[in-house]
Formats: structure tokens, sequence, C-alpha cells
């Protein structure tokens, strides 16, 4: 055999793949829809590493603060820098207020030059913003006016919400903190993170757990139009073709219809990375230009799917003998044999039970053995699914015709329809695992909040110098707060430098103060010595002892303010603050604090909200800004979650989604091919009087039966999985029954709107016309 | 306009058109209890649009269809399939068997959709299986039987209800001629044992030979054709 002859017979194919009429066309276009799809999404996930590259990048080049104590002199290349980031409803905003201090003072990136006092510069997202209806609130708050947009190198995300505006005296706010004066944007050595092992198995899984039911989609399109296609070839043995001729042949065939879905997939990546620059998800946006798959990742997709559809094509072919005047399947294939699909999950566990208990403490995970382990385990449903499907329609008996027919067709195939449902089980299977896990280290990265919320919802910083009973008056006229307590807190020594021994300092009036103590009585120029907090410090509390507010460290110089504990010094007993911690040390009001004091503490405003009031946080926020730009608002929630945790569970989610959404377009696909098959036979049906519903019944049931199995055999497998990968991660093993449920649900729910949605098709051709010969 | 006296099913005046093609225009039909007519005409002359639209399958652009003196127009399509399910019986050119159903099974299904229990749709079934010599069968699926076997499940089938007017459309176009006959000499036996009426298309001379009338569709018209004896 010649290459020529192996290239005659595979081109031979390729154009039966175009010829043939509308139906082929119809063929040809489902098929490279389907694998144009499933390579859609394999290159966006190629390109997803590179994207949260440049966003890193990004993040890094703009970078802004510092973490040293000591303040750069002012030269002509320094500017200061204050951050003012602030939230809009739910989206973050960030903001800067910049002061250059000489010509060369480096310009952020994506700024073509500094905003004049009273100007900014924001980006595309918050400018559009800040132009609708919805903005209004928000354009209260950053009172200043446009000059210009943020391009694309000082944004990390199509949709982010920043600005920079010019400002003026913000070197005697420099705080090391909030306000730093730099000489340069990004940090010089950016350092490397070590990522936290359980969040790369997660991430790891997640890739997997996605991937798959693509795979198993890819190879369920590359088998679209199968029947035909048999018949096509038989003809081709009658006109001489051996049976190595006609798989070559039908080889030619699903290569062009991969290479068409190629194309196709590029075309859909393409619109799709356009598209992303629209789309935000949990407050992270792409630009397009992000979303760059590695060159080497390309090519391996544009190897791997042609030779995978070639590979299922030929498999497919493996239990099909094509006579010249026909095509034979056996009638009673060989029964499928449980023990080699057993190995499958076995192998994949054996691979991950070295792993077990290592937890975040043992260091990495190893990538290929989880990877390996988790394909395997996934496989193993693809491998299971079939048999279980076999072995239990086999024992299934006789009832109405609809289920009489469903059952019937399930026992004569019922591979199809174990394939049909493999990738749905495989991507429930994931889920389930991955639910798991998630709900297992969720008390590790959601932290139950300890503020309570039911006292206040907000917290607002002040910045020092700025007067606090004023800022707490100006709190409580606004509208949605219902009351407004402003604090402060300071440090006391025992000594001015290096105190050996130092304790807290709360001062507030005395409505405030109740927030944290059990007051005897309270009037303004009262101190007074908590008990019952919990951290103590009763050796200083010692009338006519001198201690030092904001006392000096090494390298860190305070103001070193000396108090004498007076005599009158009352005792009060600590309660729980808003924030649930019980105070120690010293209460003092406003009036007891010694001259220069209160600048060296920190205060803020604990805000009480009336959430009847629509957008009461936003006009909150906005008191906060009228009061300073850097007053920092934070509103409170009962749980806080790991940011990147939550991401990633949201991925998961939108994930599993769009895979099955994916899967459930090919159910759609394979079931009208099937009914397409069918059409003569659903016409002669309908001539001697069978109903609608009852051969609609029988395509529910012949769906319904092949999932539910799959489900069932899907929530074995990701249950283990979930419990193995929560014992790698030394997490107590508990099912979220919820999650498994709406896993299984939404499994369930493609099974009904595929079945919803080839109803129509069936009783189109339910029509008589179908028994036309002619 | 009425049907002729003692006609069973009657049509007249029939056109039909599937876009600018004419099928059927100003076709005329009709067929007595337990009588064999044979519908023969060239391929496309309309003789298959004339069965459906006599079978209620499809509906006539214009014209009257009477059966048993009930105009068919004025049925619904539930009222029609009704009709099919339990006083029509059907045969088509490759038998279309259910192919996952089992021999009996298939016999049995208008039955068995007619709301008669599994057992005794079956029990009927094998009964009509046996007339037709295709009792051996019963268990087998129709990928396993011979082309002429199948087509004899397939009259057992369009019989087993006992129906008044047995619809055959080319029920022997796929087989070979010995076979044909066979089907043709059961398929007619088991009618007339019944008093079904028959509609048989066909084109071919040989198998209307089995009928007792013949009635040639030309250009979507009919003419009853004279027998010579």
């Amino acid at each position: 055999m010649n290459v020529r002859q192996w290239w005659r017979d595979l081109a031979m194919g390729a154009r039966f793949a175009f010829t043939g009429g509308r139906e082929g066309w119809v063929r040809m276009l489902l098929t490279g829809v389907g694998v144009g799809l499933g390579v859609a999404l394999l290159l966006l996930t190629t390109a997803v590493p590179n994207a949260l590259a440049v966003r890193h990048e990004r993040e890094e080049a703009r970078l802004d603060y510092t973490y040293g104590r000591t303040t750069q002199p002012r030269a002509d290349d320094t500017f200061v820098i204050a951050d003012t980031d602030t939230t809009f409803r739910q989206s973050e905003v960030r903001g800067r207020l910049v002061e250059p201090e000489g010509p060369r003072a480096p310009l952020p990136p994506g700024v073509g030059r500094y905003p004049g006092v009273g100007e900014m510069v924001v980006s595309p997202a918050l400018k559009s913003l800040l132009a609708s209806d919805g903005g209004k609130l928000l354009r209260k708050r950053l009172p200043y006016r446009i000059v210009g947009t943020i391009g694309e190198p000082g944004l990390v995300g199509s949709h982010e919400l920043a600005y920079y505006a010019g400002a003026q005296g913000l070197a005697a706010r420099i705080d090391h903190s909030q306000v730093n004066r730099l000489d340069h944007y990004g940090d010089p050595a950016p350092s490397t993170e070590r990522a936290d092992p359980v969040l790369v198995l997660l991430t790891l899984v997640v890739f997997v757990v996605l991937l798959m039911p693509v795979a198993v989609f890819i190879a369920a399109a590359a088998r679209f139009g199968g029947e035909r296609r048999d018949r096509r070839l038989a003809a081709l043995r009658l006109v001489g073709s051996d049976s190595r001729m006609t798989r070559r042949t039908a080889a030619g065939e699903a290569l062009a219809g991969s290479l068409l879905g190629l194309v196709l997939g590029a075309v859909f990546f393409l619109a799709g990375r356009q598209a992303a620059g629209s789309v935000e998800i949990l407050d992270i946006s792409v630009f397009p230009s992000y979303l760059n798959p590695s060159p080497l990742l390309v090519v391996l997709v544009a190897v791997a799917v042609p030779a995978a559809t070639v590979a299922v094509t030929l498999l497919a072919l493996r239990g099909v003998v094509i006579e010249p005047l026909g095509v034979v399947r056996a009638a009673r294939p060989a029964r499928r044999r449980l023990w080699w699909r057993l190995l499958l999950p076995v192998a994949g566990l054996a691979m991950l039970a070295p792993m077990l208990g290592q937890g975040r403490d043992q260091g990495n995970f190893n990538q290929y053995l989880v990877s390996g382990g988790v394909i395997l385990l996934l496989v193993g449903v693809t491998a299971l699914l079939p048999w279980a499907v076999e072995t239990v329609v086999a024992r299934l008996g006789s009832g109405s015709v609809a289920w009489q027919l469903a059952v019937r067709r399930l026992q004569l195939s019922s591979g199809t329809a174990a394939r049909m449902v493999n990738g749905i089980a495989v991507a429930v299977a994931g889920a389930i695992a991955l639910q798991m896990l998630f709900s297992g280290v969720d008390s590790v990265y959601t932290t139950q909040s300890a503020n309570d919320v039911s006292r206040a919802q907000m917290q607002v910083s002040v910045p020092s110098g700025i007067p606090l009973a004023a800022a707490a008056r100006k709190f409580a006229r606004t509208p949605g707060v219902r009351r407004a307590e402003g604090l402060a807190g300071g440090e006391l020594g025992d000594s001015g430098k290096d105190p050996r021994s130092s304790g807290e300092l709360t001062v507030g009036d005395c409505r405030a103060l109740r927030e944290v103590a059990a007051l005897p009585s309270c009037r303004d120029g009262d101190v007074f010595v908590l008990e019952g907090g919990q951290h103590d410090t009763p050796q200083l509390a010692r009338s006519g002892r001198t201690l030092y507010f904001d006392p000096s460290y090494s390298g860190d110089r305070g103001a070193e303010i000396a108090w004498t504990v007076p005599r009158s010094m009352k005792r009060a007993r600590s309660v729980e603050d808003p924030t649930n911690v019980r105070r120690s040390g010293f209460l003092m009001t406003p009036g007891a604090l010694p001259a220069g004091a209160a600048r060296t503490l920190y205060q803020y405003v604990y805000l009480s909200l009336d959430e009847s009031v629509p957008e009461a946080k936003e006009y909150a926020r906005n008191t906060a800004a009228e009061i300073s730009p850097m007053a920092d608002a934070a509103a409170w929630a009962s749980t806080e979650q790991s940011k990147r945790f939550t991401s990633i569970r949201t991925g998961l989610l939108v994930g599993a989604a769009c895979v099955l959404a994916l899967i459930g377009a090919s159910l759609l696909v394979s079931q009208l091919e099937q009914l397409r098959e069918r059409r003569k036979l659903l016409s002669a049906l309908v001539a001697f009087g069978t109903r609608r519903r009852t051969l609609g019944l029988s395509v529910l049931w012949q769906t319904a039966v092949p999932i539910a199995l799959g489900l069932l055999l899907a929530t074995t497998v990701g249950l283990t999985l979930g419990a193995v990968l929560l014992r790698m991660t030394s997490t107590p093993v508990r099912v979220d029954w919820a999650s498994v449920l709406s896993m299984a649900g939404a499994g369930a729910a493609v099974v009904l709107a595929v079945t919803l949605l080839s109803m129509p098709p069936l009783f189109r051709l339910m029509r008589p016309d179908g028994l036309r010969t002619e | 306009m009425t049907p002729p006296p003692g006609s069973l099913l009657a049509a007249e005046d029939l056109r039909k058109a599937y876009g600018p093609t004419v099928a059927l225009d100003g076709a005329a039909f009709s067929i007595h209890p337990g009588e064999v007519v044979a519908v023969m005409g060239p391929s496309g002359s309309g003789k298959s649009t004339l069965l459906h639209c006599l079978a209620g399958i499809v509906p006539p652009d214009s014209g009257s269809i009477t059966y048993a003196g009930r105009e068919l127009a004025t049925m619904n399509d539930a009222q029609r399939s009704a009709l099919r399910r339990s006083e029509f019986g059907f045969v088509f050119q490759f038998g279309q068997l259910v192919p996952e159903l089992t021999c009996v099974e298939n016999v049995a299904l208008p039955l068995r959709l007619n709301g008669t229990s599994r057992r005794e749709a079956e029990r009927t079934a094998l009964g009509w299986m046996e007339r037709l010599e295709v009792d051996d069968l019963a268990k087998k699926r129709p990928g396993e039987v011979s082309g002429g076997q199948g087509q004899r499940v397939a009259v057992a089938r369009a019989l087993v209800t006992t129906p008044k007017v047995l619809f055959a459309d080319e029920p022997t176009g796929a087989l070979d001629s010995l076979n044909g006959e066979r089907v043709m000499e059961l398929l007619t036996d088991a009618a007339r044992s019944t008093s079904a009426a028959v509609v048989l298309v066909t084109h071919e001379a040989r198998v209307a030979a089995w009928s007792d009338r013949e009635i040639v569709v030309r250009d979507g018209k009919s003419r009853d054709m004279e027998r010579a004896v």
C-alpha cells in the first residue's frame, strides 16, 4: 500500500464530508460546530494561565506602596500617592490621589500626564459608569473633572473601575500605609509568593474536571452522522473498496470534520475572546489581548483534536462490519466486561493514595499524580457507564408502550445511550467532588466574621486630624444611618521608648464608650480602667504613674506624649464591642486627653444602618468621602471569604454550567440525528395511530434511564473522589448533600431541556412526509 | 357528494399538491367491505398520496373522503389517529418494523396502542403470526429475519387489530417474486377471512392480479380498469 493510495482514500473521505447535498452539509456543520465548541473551550483554557499571568504583571507594574517606615526625601522624581479605594455597590473602585513633586516624577502605567488638582483620569469602565444614571451617587463621591482615560497597561481588566485624581499637600499626610512618597511604580524585585498547595490542588482539579467532559464531547461530536456514513461506506465496498480502504475513507471524513471544527473553534475562540472584554465575573474582567494561548498548547490542540476524532471514528468502526450489501452490526455484541473497566478508577485511586493526609503543611502535591489520578477516576466513569447501562437495562421489564419502546431501544444499543450520557456523568462526578472539596475547606477559607452585624453594619476609619465628633455627627445626619458612634484608639506604654509593657486606649464620648464597656457614670474628662478584657494590664493602671502615648520603637519614632494616670480614674467592666471583642486597657473621654495626643490616635466610626433605605451604604460612603477622600468605609458582612477561593468556586460554577450547556447541545444534536435516521419508522408508527404522547414519552425515557444511571454512577465516583481529595488536604470528610443534589439536578435539568427541545423536531418528523418514497 | 352505495371507504374529486407538484388532480376511489382494490400507476403518478389521503394520514387540499358514512375532513387529528389505530391496518414496502422490538412485540404494538394488556396483545399477535407462518420468529428482532419474513410480520401487525381496511403500499416492492407471491397470498387470504377491504398500491401487474378490481392513477387522476378475465 503506497502513500498515494492512502492519500486518495483520505481525500475521498474528505470529499464525502463536504458533498451529499443539504443533509451532508448540515451533518458536517453539526460535527464542525461540535468539535469547534470543544476546541474553543480548549483554547480558552490554554489561554487562562496567560491571562492570569498578564493580570498579575499589570498589578505588579502599578504597585504603589512600600512596607518601609522611613520617608524618602522629596526630589524632582518623587511623587506622593494616597490609596483612596472605595466600593460602589458590589464593585471595587481602585482610587489614588497623586501629587508629583518634580518634573521627573514617573507616570503611572497607562496614564499620559498627571491630573491637576481637582482633575482625574479614569478607566473607561468608570467613565461610562459615571456618565450613566446608575453612577450618579458615585459621581458625588468623586467630584473631580475627568481629563483623560487610563490606558490598558494601567488596568488589570476591561471592567476595572479605577481613577487617579490630582491632589495637593499630600506630603503632610504620609503615614507609610495609606499615603506614601515614591520614585517609581511597580515592585523592582517582585516576590514570587509560594502558592497554597491546597489552592493549587483545587485549580488543578478544576481544570481537569472541566476539560474531561470537553474531551468526551469532542468524541461524541466525531460520531455525528455515523449511521449514514456506514451506509455510504457499504456502497463503497460494493464498488470494490476493501475494508482497510473504507476505514481510511472514514478517517478522511472524520479528519475533514475535525479540521472544519478547528477552523470554527478558532473563530469561536476569537469571537469569545473579543466578547470576553465585555464580561465580568466576580469583579474579574480581562482584556481580549490577555487571552493568548501559548503557541505550544495551540499546536497541541491542533494535533490532538484531529487525532482524537480519527481515533474515535476508527474505534467506532471496530464493532461494525461493513459489507458490500450493507452494514452488519453484531446482533448480540459481546457482553461488556467489568474487570478492566474497574481497573481504571482503581488505578486512579492508587495514584492519589500516596498523597492522602499530606495536608496544607506537607508541601506540594505532585501535579502529575493528581491530574493522572483524577483523569483515571473520571475516565473510569466513561468506562463503567456503558457496562452499568447494559447490565441494568437488560433487567428492565416491560411497561407501557412508551416505556417498552425506550427500554427495547436501550437494550439494543445501550452503548449509544451511554456515550450520550458520558459527558454529563463526567462533568457531574467532577463537580460533585470539587463541591465537596470546597465545602470541606470552606472553614479554612471562609472565616466567620467576628463583627456583630446586628449592632453596626459599617466601620469608617477617619484620618487623624479630622475632628471625630463632627465626623460622627455628619454621619448621623446621612440618609440611611441610624446611629454613628465615633471612637479613637491608641497605645499607652510604660516608657517613651521601647516600652516593656503597654496597654490599649479607647477614646470617645460617654455614649460611644458605652459601646465597649459598662460605665458606672460618665462625663467628659473621665478616665476609666477596663476590667474583664482580653489582655488586662493592671500594673499600668496605678494612679500617679506616668504613661506615654504613642511610644517609640527602634526604627519607628512615636510622639511619646507623657500622661499621668489620674487618681479620679474609675473602673469599668468591659463588654463586647461591635467587633465582638472585649477591650482592655483604658477608656478616656476627649476632655481627658493631654494636648497633642489626639493626632496619635486612629479614629473610626461605627455605623448602624437602616437597611430599608435603598443605597444606605452608598450614602454613608459618600459622606465618608466628603469628610476625607482617605476615609475608608468598610461594609461588614456576616462571613468573609478568601477572595481567591471564592473566584475558584465561581469559576467552577460558571465552567460547569458552560460544560453542561455544551453537553446538552451535543445530546440534542445526537438525539435529533437519531430521530432523523428513524424518520420513516416514526411516520409509519404515526400511520397506524401511535399517539404523539407515546413517542414523546419514549424519547424521554430513552434519555432519562441512562441519565439516571449516569447520575447515580457520577454521584458515587464524585463522592469517592471528593472524599479522597479531602483526605489529601487532611480535612474531615463531610458530604455536602445540597451541592450533590444541585449538581445532579443540573444534570437532570439538561436531560429535560434536551427532551423538550427535541419534541418539536420529533413532531415534525412524525409527519406523513416520511412515508413518501418517490 | 354521496359515496357509491354500499361502499366502506370512498373518495371524490381529491386534489393534493406538494408545492408546485400536483399529486392528485380530481382522483376518485371507492371500496366495499372484503374487496381488494389495486391502485396502479407509474412512479410519481400519485398512488401513495391517494393511499395516504384515504387513510387520513394526509389531508387532501380539496375533495371528500367518507369512511363508513363519516366525512374524514370533519375529524380532528386525534380522531383520525384513533380511526387508524382501531379500523385501519398498514403494510409498507420495507415493513417499517420497530428494530428494537422483537417480532411478536412489533405485531402486538397496535393492540397495545389501543390499550390491550401486554399479555393479551402478545397472545393475539402470536395467533396472527402463526397464520402468517412466522410464529417461530416471535422472539427474534427484525434485524435477525429475512426481508420476506419481515414483511409477513408486518402483514401480521397490520391485521392484528382485525381492521376494516388494510392499506398496503408496495408490500412486495422489496421482495423477490417467490417471497412476494407468498406474502400476497397470505395477505389476501387473511384479509378475506376477516372481510377486511384491502387498498393495494403497486406498480406490478403480478401483484395487482391478487385484487378484485384495479384503479389506475396517472397524473393525479384515477380511472377504473376493466379486467380481462
